[in-house]
């Protein structure tokens, strides 16, 4: 499992992916934490068979105790089927979860921590010095979707948008972005439903000041490719299947 | 690494064959109840002739009852046993993976800080063990207690046989009925062996 820093401040983002022991038959994820003084936040923890190198590669940034929340983008396998492990290792945490997912998240086992249902205006989430803005990405793909922004590192960690499905050694961050673009083409066509969504989330998201676009697949976009990507989606037609 | 973690596959298929089982144990003795009505009404119609016939037909229903009373009470406990089986799976498997994780963690700084969650999640794994053979000692004992009626009824089939012959024209009636009694008592000793089976492997799985 890879570890980037993609921010150091009053606290930190890392970035955890690439993970070359994880079966070729399971898609590869982006995992992203939040470190404060004594807290930590993991963003879509990911699937049960990334559990133990994701745990293991954790401990390299902090003591298990210190792993207070844990948030999910949505209800898929790959953001969060190893709810019933961290329930084991961590079960003093929170899980941030859309709400209207609360009853399908559990069957993947949360019986110790606490599920934090966020309502679907959004809301935020206080780690010590650090708030973090729940962003409404709804229909983006999932019917109750959130992404994380943090205005103090101008981070947006943008769940499935901005994915691209890579080789395990493809690079943290989009260097070219005319090549990166048929890379995320039928992914959003195919996995994103509603023209309607995308735009309101564009709207929405073109007023917040952001530095680092972060999904949950693939590589994350910088400086000017974050508006790229902005503007490279809204010209995109999506919900291709029917 | 040794396999901590006894549930596997075969254990959830055992659990829901005893559910089968059961459920086709619980039509049977529906089944032997219906025989008892239809008894009752040939042996009212046959009158003096099956005089010895009619305190059978309350024995047999009697034991439709008890049987379907052992398996509701049965079919309850078989739902926490199922429980107990995810349970165990679950904390096996959290245990396995906690312990790859510590292992991959090696010489990282804050490895040692998995050793509460791996002792914890141990001593739950444990204790579901435990719980869990406890809980299918339980379910032998219950599926002998079944095995009880079956075991009357065969008698009573036995008996309602003789008391058959003795019944003029409502003799082939009367000997369908304690056929009927005899195979639906042997259907029932066969799926509760069967479950007995089953749960023999499962603690020894």
């Amino acid at each position: 499992m890879k570890m980037t820093k993609i921010y150091e401040g009053a606290y930190q983002w890392i970035m955890f992916g690439r993970d070359e022991s994880k079966p070729d038959s399971i898609i590869d994820s982006n995992q992203y934490m939040v470190r404060t003084a004594n807290r930590c936040l993991i963003m879509d923890p990911g699937g049960v068979e990334l559990f133990a190198p994701m745990l293991a590669a954790v401990m390299h940034h902090a003591p298990v105790e210190q792993i207070t929340d844990l948030f999910a983008s949505h209800q898929d396998p790959d953001i969060v089927s190893s709810l019933g492990l961290w329930d084991q290792a961590v079960p003093h945490a929170k899980l941030h979860a859309p709400a209207l997912w609360e009853g399908f998240i559990r069957h993947f086992g949360c019986n110790s921590i606490e599920y934090v249902g966020i309502p679907d205006n959004g809301g935020t989430i206080k780690l010590e010095n650090a708030e973090l803005q729940l962003i409404p990405a709804h229909y983006l793909h999932s019917s109750a979707n959130f992404h994380v922004y943090d205005p103090q590192a101008k981070i947006l960690m943008s769940g499935d948008v901005g994915a691209a499905l890579e080789g395990p050694g493809a690079p943290m961050f989009v260097d070219k972005f005319d090549a990166h673009m048929e890379k995320m083409r039928y992914f959003h066509q195919r996995w994103m439903p509603s023209n309607q969504a995308k735009r309101i989330w564009i709207e929405r998201v073109r007023m917040l000041d952001i530095e680092i676009l972060a999904p949950q697949h693939g590589r994350m976009f910088k400086g000017d490719n974050v508006k790229r990507f902005l503007d490279w989606f809204e010209a995109l037609q999506v919900g291709i299947a029917v | 690494m040794h396999p901590i973690n006894k549930s596997s596959p075969s254990q959830f298929v055992a659990v829901a064959s005893i559910a089968s089982e059961l459920s086709a144990v619980m039509e049977v003795a529906k089944e032997i109840s219906l025989a008892a009505a239809n008894a009752k009404a040939i042996a009212f119609r046959a009158g003096e002739k099956a005089r010895g016939f009619q305190p059978i037909t309350d024995f047999i229903n009697e034991l439709a009852k008890e049987t379907i009373e052992l398996i509701n009470d049965f079919n309850g406990h078989a739902l926490t046993f199922y429980k107990l089986t995810v349970s165990e799976h679950r904390i096996g498997d959290a245990y396995k993976r906690l312990e790859l994780s510590s292992k991959l963690a090696q010489g990282a700084q804050y490895s040692h800080s998995l050793q509460a969650s791996l002792d914890s999640s141990k001593i739950k794994m444990q204790d579901c063990r435990r719980q869990f053979k406890g809980h299918v000692m339980k379910l032998l004992d219950q599926l002998e207690t079944v095995m009880h009626p079956a075991r009357a009824a065969r008698v009573i089939a036995a008996n309602s046989r003789i008391e058959a012959s003795q019944a003029g024209e409502y003799l082939q009636s009367l000997q369908a009925v304690a056929e009927s009694v005899d195979n639906a008592a042997q259907v029932i000793h066969d799926n509760v062996q069967r479950c007995r089976s089953l749960l023999s492997v499962v603690v020894t799985v």
